[in-house]
């Protein structure tokens, strides 16, 4: 390290006495050549380098160009960019040429530095702001769903503000953070779920409760101008260890620079959220067992609804017209038996969406201000998503060669949020477990403040209990800021230093109010976690062309910093009802937690390009971390990259078939670092659970308890390796109106850093060490075409790409790592399978051919003509994992109305659909319907009265297990008929029966009209208005999908690694929107 | 303009220079400083004191708590499962998920700490706490051994020294090793010791007690072997030094803010319903303690759930069992005196059988009830003229309901005699519980391949 500081040092000092030039002021005008009109909002950039302007309304624009032999690259979208050495000239007038597609953009890359994509030796993607603004999305994660290849989205339920999961090109940590950094006008942000945000109620799991949203939604969509993803290890290695997983850079919207009047942009919407897919369930069989009504039974089978009436008696507080009898009965009323509609609890979520941004600028300062408000209602009653977004991003000239701009927001984002998931007060839950004889929705509390359910006060919370007395609010308020000064020393030698914060208190109260089936005594919790990261770049960057030759180098240094402080007090056992406050119970308990680290880093980066053909492009970076021990603190890892733009060949150049073609290869080794806290063993505060209860903490009995860590921690620590590879090539037709690009990537992650689960005879659950192996490669492919243009126009854009994540190896003696779900079943990391592999229990299979062994013993307590669940070690069900994800945009333009729609396919992966296994054994659900039997006096069934459509035959052959354990196949075929019965449902039918999981694993393919969009926008306005568009967009309007359950986009565990689970998910949405967008 | 030009170029001169001094000077180590890494939350050490409460509280809610007590309990048919998980239990089926939480808890929270302490109070030549450790190392072993059989114990507890996949002892040197443990705490608890034993939740640091529950186990160990090498002198010889009263007893306290582990069950799960056969044999003396082990049914009366019949309104665990404060129990006075009745009585000294069983009996209503019901005592008990094996482990298994042991002493001595239950998945009912998930996962070269859990444990022969 401090032999490289000295040459740099060296290099600088030297740099410093060799500067002689100063800057060259360098004016224009761009027009369109399509009508001669002046080009407003034109980016004009010192190729290179970080310097730009952009034109003013008349399409003038001034720049200040650290060298009058400086290239200046004009793009403007829709305009083919044009480049223009400037040769000594001052005053440089452009004329741009509509393209056919936007074909030679200018990208945001790594630390913000822009450059042309034709010299890129790496895939980028860019998702532009129209697009983030009309998908109406509250967390833009959820807005590029769609838009990019390689990138896999999944948002957790449908609930207002749900986390989304995201990864770019797989997985390439096996227990640790998978998802992308996200970098807003050079400042890393917070921008996922963290453990930290769960309340500390959940203690360690997230199976049970509320999932907090992720980060990412607390930006306005509306103030961003472009976010361009990178993929791979050689597009990132300038973010070093915190961008193993790629990166969104986010460049927000600026002020325009020149004479120009103010500019306002208004944009107004209204949406409704509708529950997009529920899992069916049956009404025919009335609450009860064995065919009886017994009022408060957790079942559903009892009788035929068709045969019941009711006994009017008034006095029976849980159901107004009394309790269920026969209608042959004496007390019956005749009046016929009611059937509810569980789902009527359902109700249209609606979200009111302003936006109000204000873009002024003249010569010496620019700025661009922006408020919004959004206010978003769910599906589920009382659940509430809320942000309101100011902005401010401004920036001036110091002198003609300083400049300083300040990007500054604020957020608040709140939230109430209802209980989800496996937990007896998730709302789920009671729903779908509710007897459909109940009316839930005919009150949910009695006058004494008791509990109105359909378990007669037991069981599962009424869903309208949950959503009206308990949950959580949460409320964010976060700033977000940087302020980046900008200096041109010399035409060859311009610095900048970007510093900001990103700082957010959480503040949450989560309430459980007494009676609740998950705390009958009540209690809750008040949590404020405050949250920052600091960071500072100082960048350094050089510039000369000598010849054909153009060479620009980049060093820096940054910075960063992260940490957390949660304090949370926590009361159980509250006195006076519907009083929420801490000092309500004698059983309080309080807590801080703390968590943080730093690094540090030196990086170079060389670009040279040869005539506008061959760009090569190397990085060096050495990171040092305050996680790693101290005699490995740092790490040093290199990338290049190299484009070969091969349609500048002498013969195939301006060739009108092939009018653009480059091929393109990158290389990196980048790493990363151990979780804080991993380098010394340690004693935490001790309390004992066993995961059916709340277990017990201390302070216990009056005393304190610590115990040792259950992870052991280890000094010798090494740095995580990722090696990338990628090759590709970006391919354009027919005078660029058809382009295609095509990549392939392989990444090799080795000594993964991860907390190893060991037997716990060791004393320890886990050793955090480095073990493990991981691959993901895959083919991406981008079509872009305009197949119509003028008057009617037609663009199609498609996105195909295929990901093969495979766990490679785990540490020595570890086959399989937990990663999400259940005791059975659950999603693991398993060394030679796909990351996210479902592993549970299975029925017992022949031996030879795999098929499944029907019961043929009649001596056996298993009933015959039935399978039977293998209690052994569990095995693998499935791959969570798609085989390939596709979606394609088309877009119709007919003068001003223009149509666009995207579909979303994903084919592949399972999932384990834990909801359908567990109302099967309460009868509930729609499949059980067909469930009624009849049997002649000698016990067997009675085929002549049993319907037909309630037999069934199991595919398998007949077998059983021998007394010993081992399996016995007779090899014949299974005729046996029998009846999915209650005893079926009760028994392997369901999970609480003793079925095996992979009973429940139902694929979790689909095909969705993931976004449709009319919108027209009017001709020429009055004075007043600059344009204006009206536009409806609908979101997920139409699925497909083999999964029986919920919308399968969808987790248990919200936007974690773990995914694949459904076990009373909250449902998916679908949703309309129309917006009004004006310009004044 | 030249001016200006110039002093430009000067400002930018200063302004490089001072960026490049930036960039020298923040390379400044004190950035990188490693004690960042130092979790402030949690201590690099504790003392002794801090460890003694925690392994008490693992003790008493895990390893005397649900995921053992229920599906021991329901098999002995004391309680049933009447839903869920608790219901495929009540049918013979466990797995090595649901043992999973358990198992660990086992090693990471009871047996680690202790022997931690173990180490820690030897280093600090602190004997009497030496000997607090080995009695709670040796409590935990016999119920992990007496439930799974061999298990590991020589070469566990060593991640930390790179073991991480333990070999298992054999039930008999797991055996060896809780006599020895326990003979060396009663010599260490009998030292003097001027730090004393801190923050001990079971019996406040009170080393006489502690003694006399060693002791306690060791008559316990002796008689749990008696079908393979029992040595009923010795256990007899033990009983003349355990535990010697109801207030001996050795409870794991549960208060409003830590109930209970059973109570919390009930109240997040509800899925345990107390079993009509052993209400049938408590009925069948109208014995005094009913209203304490079964909790009002919604006829505001006693009621059992038959075996496996989902009986949703029998009666809930009583107050007794499953109160917020209801303590767990690790041995108990009334059971010392069980064990003393049985070593009497297989040994031939069938005086001293029947007194201590009759104090025996007396105890459990002590404890359970709070008084001694004399009428009841002399209806029943203390008339009693011919002793038999068969009533000297039904009036123990009646005194330890919620408890582990009537699962040790059926396996034992056959008694009751149990019938298998309807909708039964195995031939025979449990007589052993499957190691965890984790460990044959993680650890699958040692644990002992056990085809079922109708295996028997080696001292059940």
């Amino acid at each position: 390290m401090k032999r490289f500081v000295f040459v740099l040092s060296l290099l600088l000092v030297v740099g410093i006495n060799l500067m002689q030039a100063q800057g060259v002021q360098v004016t224009g005008n761009v027009t369109s050549a399509e009508d001669g009109s002046a080009l407003p909002g034109v980016s004009v950039v010192v190729q290179g380098t970080t310097i730009g302007a952009v034109t003013d309304f008349e399409g003038n624009y001034s720049i200040t160009v650290p060298d009058a032999s400086a290239t200046l690259m004009f793009s403007f979208v829709g305009m083919n960019t044009q480049t223009v050495a400037l040769a000594g000239q001052s005053v440089v007038d452009v004329v741009l040429e509509t393209s056919t597609l936007a074909l030679d953009e200018v990208v945001v890359t790594a630390l913000g530095m822009t450059r042309s994509e034709k010299s890129l030796g790496y895939s980028v993607q860019s998702v532009e702001s129209e697009e983030l603004s009309k998908a109406n999305t509250s967390d833009i994660v959820n807005a590029i769903s769609g838009r990019t290849a390689g990138v896999n989205i999944t948002s957790s339920s449908g609930m207002p503000g749900a986390s989304v999961f995201m990864t770019i090109r797989g997985a390439a940590s096996i227990t640790g953070n998978n998802q992308p950094l996200f970098v807003v006008d050079g400042m890393p942000i917070h921008s996922q779920r963290g453990d930290a945000d769960n309340t500390a109620r959940t203690g360690g799991s997230t199976v049970g409760r509320e999932g907090s949203s992720s980060r990412s939604i607390d930006l306005n969509p509306e103030d961003i101008a472009s976010i361009t993803v990178l993929k791979g290890g050689a597009a990132t290695a300038l973010y070093g260890l915190r961008a193993a997983n790629g990166a969104l850079i986010i460049t927000t919207k600026q002020g325009a620079a020149g004479k120009q009047k103010m500019k306002v942009d208004f944009h107004t919407s209204v949406g409704w959220e509708k529950v997009s897919q529920l899992p069916p369930r049956q009404d025919q069989f009335v609450q009860g067992f064995d065919g009886k009504w017994i009022g408060g039974n957790a079942y559903s089978f009892g009788p035929n609804v068709d045969t019941m009436s009711y006994d009017g008696d008034t006095d029976y507080k849980w159901d107004k017209y009394g309790r269920l009898v026969g209608q042959s009965d004496p007390s019956a009323t005749g009046e016929q038996a009611r059937m509810y509609d569980a789902y009527d609890f359902f109700q249209t979520g609606m979200t009111v969406n302003n936006r109000l941004g204000v873009t002024a600028g003249n010569d010496i300062a620019s700025y661009y201000f922006s408020v919004a408000d959004l206010e978003q209602t769910g599906v589920v009653p009382n659940s509430k998503f809320g942000r309101t977004n100011v902005r401010l991003n401004s920036s001036a000239k110091l002198t003609k060669w300083a400049k300083i701009g300040t990007n500054m927001s604020y957020s608040n984002s709140r939230a109430h949020t209802i209980q989800a998931g496996s937990n007896t007060s998730g709302v789920m839950l009671g729903l779908l477990r509710s007897t459909p004889s109940f009316d839930n929705s005919a009150g949910y509390e009695f006058p004494d403040g008791t509990q109105r359910n359909y378990r007669n006060g037991g069981g599962y919370d009424n869903p309208y209990w949950t959503a009206n007395k308990n949950g959580v609010d949460e409320q964010y308020n976060r700033f977000i800021g940087n302020v980046i000064l900008n200096f041109n020393f010399t035409d060859w030698f311009s610095a900048s230093y970007n510093v900001g914060l990103d700082t957010y208190t959480k503040d949450t109260k989560d309430i459980d109010a007494i009676g609740s089936r998950n705390l009958p005594q009540g209690g809750m919790e008040e949590g404020l976690m405050i949250s920052r990261i600091f960071n500072s770049d100082l960048l350094l960057n050089f510039h000369k062309t000598f010849g054909d030759f153009d060479a620009s180098l980049t060093v820096g240094h940054n910075m960063y910093s992260t940490g957390y402080k949660r304090l949370y007090g926590d009361a159980i056992g509250l006195e006076i009802p519907e009083y929420y406050q801490l000092n309500n119970s004698s059983d309080n308990t309080t807590g801080v937690y703390r968590w943080g680290y730093r690094t540090m880093a030196v990086f170079g980066d060389l670009q040279l390009s040869f005539k506008d053909m061959l760009f090569l492009d190397g990085t060096l970076r050495n990171d040092w971390a305050t996680t790693m021990p101290e005699n490995n603190l740092s790490a040093l890892y290199p990338s290049a990259s190299l484009g070969f733009v091969f349609t500048e060949v002498g013969a195939l150049k301006g060739n009108s078939i092939l009018s653009f073609g480059k091929i393109r290869g990158s290389w990196a080794n980048t790493a990363n670092i151990a979780e804080p806290y991993n380098t010394v063993p340690a004693y935490v505060a001790a309390g004992a659970g066993d995961g059916w209860t709340n277990g017990v903490t201390f302070p216990y009995v009056g005393t304190t308890g610590f115990e040792v860590a259950g992870t052991l921690g280890g000094a010798e620590l090494n740095h995580e390796n990722m090696r990338s590879f990628e090759i590709g090539a970006d391919l354009r037709f027919i005078n660029n109106r058809i382009s295609l690009d095509v990549s392939y990537f392989n990444n090799l992650n080795t000594d993964l850093l991860l907390s190893v689960p060991v037997a716990e005879s060791s004393g320890y659950n886990a050793i955090y060490i480095n073990a493990g192996e991981m691959e993901s490669k895959g083919f991406e492919l981008s079509l872009n075409a305009t197949i119509l243009q003028g008057d009617f126009g037609w663009e199609i854009f498609a996105n195909w790409s295929t990901i093969d994540n495979t766990v490679l190896s785990l540490a020595e003696g570890v086959e399989s790592i937990f990663l999400g779900g259940f005791t059975v079943p659950q999603t693991r990391a398993v060394a030679g399978r796909s990351y996210g592999s479902i592993y549970g229990e299975d029925w017992y299979r022949d031996p030879d051919t795999n098929r499944i062994l029907i019961n043929d013993d009649p001596s056996d307590a298993n009933r015959d003509g039935y399978p039977m669940t293998n209690t052994g070690p569990m095995v693998p069900l499935g791959d969570t994992n798609p085989d390939w994800t596709a979606n394609i945009t088309n877009t119709f333009s007919y003068k001003g109305v223009r149509l666009s729609f995207m579909f979303d396919i994903k084919k592949g992966g399972v999932m384990y659909n834990g909801t359908a296994f567990a109302m099967n054994y309460f009868g509930t659900h729609g499949r059980t319907v067909n469930r009624e039997v009849y049997y002649t006096p000698e016990g067997t069934i009675d085929f002549a009265k049993t319907p037909e459509e309630n037999l069934v035959v199991f595919d398998g052959v007949y077998g059983h297990v021998a007394d010993d354990g081992s399996v016995v196949s007779s090899g014949i075929e299974n005729v046996t008929p029998v009846v999915l019965d209650q005893d079926w449902y009760q028994g392997q039918g369901s999970n609480f029966g003793g079925g095996p999981s992979a009973a429940s694993i139902e694929p979790s393919d689909w095909v969705r009209l993931r976004e449709l969009t009319l919108g027209y926008t009017f001709p020429v306005q009055r004075k007043i208005f600059q344009s204006a568009e009206l536009y409806f967009t609908g979101r997920n309007l139409w699925l497909s999908t083999p999964y029986t359950g919920v919308d399968p986009e969808s987790n248990l565990e919200g936007g974690v690694n773990g995914q694949g689970m459904d076990y009373f998910n909250m449902p998916g949405t679908k949703s309309y929107t129309v917006g009004l967008k004006l310009t004044f | 303009m030249k001016k200006i030009n110039f002093k430009n170029h000067w400002m930018r001169k200063a302004t490089a220079l001072l960026m490049v001094v930036v960039l020298l000077s923040s390379c400044e180590q004190k950035w990188i400083d490693p004690e960042i890494n130092i979790d402030p939350d949690s201590p690099g050490d504790v003392p002794i004191s801090l460890l003694l409460p925690a392994i008490e509280q693992a003790i008493g809610f895990t390893l005397l708590g649900n995921d053992a007590v229920r599906p021991t309990n329901i098999w002995m048919q004391l309680m049933d499962g009447v839903d869920r998980q608790s219901f495929t239990q009540a049918r013979y089926q466990i797995t090595p998920a649901d043992m999973d939480n358990y198992w660990g808890s086992m090693y990471t929270d009871a047996l680690i700490n202790a022997k931690i302490m173990m180490d820690k109070a030897v280093e600090q030549e602190t004997p009497q706490n030496e000997g607090v450790a080995k009695v709670l190392l040796a409590c935990s072993l016999g119920i992990g051994t007496d439930l799974f059989g061999d298990i590991p114990w020589s070469d566990a507890l060593k991640g930390g020294e790179g073991v991480i996949q333990p070999e298992f002892d054999s039930q008999q040197e797991v055996y060896n090793t809780i006599f020895d443990l326990l003979s060396e705490a009663i010599n260490d608890l009998g030292q003097d010791d001027a730090l004393g034993i801190l923050q001990d939740v079971i019996f406040d640091g009170d080393a006489d007690a502690w003694i006399a529950a060693a002791y306690a186990l060791t008559a316990r160990a002796h008689l749990q072997l008696s079908e393979v090498n029992g040595d009923f002198a010795a256990a007899l010889s033990a009983v003349d030094n355990a535990i010697s009263s109801v207030d001996g007893d050795m409870l794991v306290p549960f208060d409003a803010a830590n109930p209970n582990p059973l109570q919390q069950f009930m109240q997040y799960r509800t899925d345990i319903r107390m079993c009509q056969t052993l209400l049938d044999e408590l009925e069948a003396t109208s014995d005094p303690r009913i209203p304490f082990y079964f909790a009002e049914d919604g006829n505001g009366g006693y009621s059992g759930s038959e075996p496996t019949s989902q009986n949703g309104d029998a009666s809930y665990p009583g107050p007794f069992l499953a109160s917020q404060t209801s303590p767990t129990v690790i041995i108990s006075y009334a059971e010392v005196k069980f064990i003393e009745a049985e070593a009497a009585f297989r040994s031939g000294a069938t005086g001293r059988a029947l007194t201590a069983y009759q104090e025996g009996v007396a105890a459990s209503l002590e404890q359970v009830t709070g008084a001694v019901d004399a009428d009841w005592m002399a209806d029943n008990i203390d008339g009693e003229g011919s002793l038999t094996l068969e009533k000297i482990i039904m009036q123990k298994r009646h005194a330890l309901v919620g408890q582990l042991q009537p699962f040790s002493d059926w396996r034992r001595t056959g008694i009751p005699a149990l019938t298998l239950v309807p909708g039964a998945t195995k031939t025979e009912i449990p007589r052993r519980l499957p190691y965890g998930q984790g460990e044959l996962i993680y650890n699958p070269d040692n644990v002992p391949a056990v085809a079922s859990v109708i295996d028997p444990v080696w001292w059940d022969q």
